[in-house]
């Protein structure tokens, strides 16, 4: 056998290095799961709110107010991964030494943030498919298979601009509070955007800041419901909102570590 | 990617990875001044050194972590941020926590992963010897148990070189024994490991190679047998009448104390020079035993001298 000279190293297949970027995807999925910090708010409490607030307790609203509830909880439902999982992960890996050790192994590039929001979509797929089921048993709702699917197209878009917002969280606050600035914000996209009740005075005025908003309006529009502002507004501040928050995140990593 | 002329003086000299007049600072604190470090094909290579000397500072920018103020670094001929060269690097490091969660054995899955050719996960666990610590999650596991399970994560990607940062911390007898044998297999297949520790026996079982660093500098580098050679001092100790006082003040004697009733310790470069005199002065000298400073001694001697 020919010795090595001291600059051989061995080369990665393509397959392999697609591998590298599924398996960490598939055990980032897997610890999220198992830690019931992440898993109850993200996985049962949209079921468990929708289920009680949006399909039960809306007796009296009949079917135009239940559409709204639905399209409301849908868009809580699919912040919750991106949100929490970057929002807290990214800080808490950052300050307990991960991630540095995972720039001395040989991560492919990227796969480090590729697998959160692989997994932020796993889990807003399952999250979608329930509230989805629940509506469709529970529900008062009048929203055809056409309609669901374009609100569900509508929503995997939505899980981007979740990720960013809970990227910049991450990159930005200490470990130790990352997860009660995830809950405010959290909280506040939820209820200050008029997703699931009219806002009035101040609170209706600045409705556009959240990026829930505007998920919302999009989602509306592409099923047909009563809706504010035009596609191309939404659309344009989602982008450029999750952009720019990208950026700051990635200029905060780059410097922190 | 090094040129030709680059490769070929690697090749050389046979150099995996390589540290030239390197300095890094932090704030106030020079934690290396112009190091020059080198791992060569195969070999165990001890750092051994005081906290604060700057081992972990090398192993970060070897492994890319950190970028130095002034020097080069190369690892694999290469730049270290360059992913390619990171494929031939196993690494263990001192101060990291997992993912709560996982176990073990998803772990082990998930490093192996970003390597070319890995272990199988059974493979990885067989030679590190955790076979018992597979299944459970890595969370519930002791000190001792994340280390070992650490080093299986190090392993696992079969790789040409192994940085090891202070590995057996907190590790009991047998974990250790095994640790150095599996280290002993890898040698001898050709792996190259950069080892740092605080325990002298650790470098005096298993290093083909010693670098002793002191605030950011090489003080010393060689075999075990030189480093000890290269401390000149020995120790003797015998049961005198003679003052100790006295004794201490002898030419050649660098101090002398007494430890018991009439027993003293004698520290000295001319060990036959001090005994001649010893047992002319006192003819009723007994119990007497000269020995070599251990490589412990000599590691504290070194690092206590001012670097030149």
């Amino acid at each position: 056998m020919t010795p090595l000279a001291p600059w051989d190293v061995p080369q990665m297949s393509l397959a392999r290095l697609l591998g590298a970027y599924l398996s960490d995807a598939k055990y980032e999925s897997l610890r999220v799961l198992r830690t019931p910090a992440f898993s109850i708010p993200i996985l049962a409490m949209p079921i468990l709110f929708y289920t009680v607030f949006g399909a039960l307790l809306n007796g009296r609203g009949g079917p135009a107010l239940a559409n709204q509830m639905f399209v409301g909880w849908t868009v809580y439902g699919v912040m919750g991964p991106g949100l929490f999982g970057f929002g807290i992960l990214v800080a808490v890996e950052r300050n307990m030494g991960l991630a540095t050790f995972k720039r001395a192994l040989p991560m492919p590039t990227g796969s480090y943030l590729a697998a959160k929001l692989m997994m932020a979509y796993v889990f807003a797929i399952v999250v979608m498919a329930m509230l989805v089921t629940a509506a469709l048993t529970l529900g008062d709702i009048t929203l055809d298979s056409l309609r669901l699917l374009r609100i569900s197209a509508v929503m995997s878009l939505g899980v981007i601009p979740a990720c960013a917002v809970g990227l910049f969280i991450g990159s930005w606050a200490p470990a130790s509070s990352a997860s009660a600035f995830a809950n405010i914000v959290y909280l506040a996209m939820a209820f200050l955007s008029g997703l699931f009740f009219p806002l009035s005075g101040i609170l209706e005025k600045i409705r556009p800041i959240w990026p829930t908003y505007h998920l919302a309006q999009l989602a509306r529009a592409s099923a047909g419901l009563p809706n504010d502002g035009s596609i191309g507004g939404h659309v344009a501040f989602l982008v450029v909102t999750s952009a720019t928050l990208i950026l700051l995140a990635a200029r905060r990593l780059a410097r922190a570590g | 990617m090094a040129d030709d002329g680059e490769r070929g003086a690697q090749q050389a000299q046979g150099a995996l990875a390589r540290l030239s007049g390197v300095s890094k600072r932090y704030g106030q604190v020079q934690a290396l001044d112009g190091l020059d470090l080198e791992v060569r094909t195969g070999e165990l290579l001890a750092v051994l050194g005081p906290n604060g000397a700057g081992k972990s500072t090398a192993i970060a920018l070897l492994l890319g972590l950190q970028r130095p103020d002034a020097g080069e670094v190369q690892l694999f001929g290469r730049s270290p941020h360059d992913l390619a060269a990171r494929r031939g690097v196993g690494v263990m490091m001192q101060d990291v926590m997992l993912p709560d969660g996982l176990r073990v054995r998803e772990l082990i899955a998930m490093t192996a992963a970003y390597y070319p050719a890995p272990l199988s996960v059974a493979e990885a666990i067989a030679q590190a010897g955790i076979e018992k610590l597979s299944d459970r999650p890595y969370a519930k596991l002791s000190g001792g148990q994340k280390r070992q399970a650490q080093f299986a994560l190090a392993i696992c990607g079969r790789p040409r070189l192994l940085f090891l940062d202070e590995p057996t911390t907190g590790l009991d007898v047998n974990a250790r024994e095994t640790l150095w044998a599996t280290l002993r297999k890898l040698v001898a297949d050709g792996t190259a490991i950069v080892l740092t520790t605080h325990y002298i026996e650790e470098a005096q079982a298993l290093a083909d190679r010693v670098v002793v660093m002191a605030r950011g500098r090489r003080v010393a580098e060689g075999t075990v047998h030189e480093m000890r050679a290269l401390v000149v001092r020995k120790r003797i100790e015998c049961v005198t009448t003679l003052d100790v006082a006295s004794i201490a003040a002898w030419p050649d004697v660098a101090s002398a104390v007494a430890n018991e009733a009439h027993r003293i310790s004698i520290a000295t470069t001319d060990a036959e020079a001090v005994v001649r005199r010893l047992l002319a002065a006192d003819p009723t000298v007994s119990d007497l035993e000269v020995r070599r400073a251990g490589l412990s001694e000599a590691f504290a001697e070194l690092t206590h001298e001012p670097a030149e």
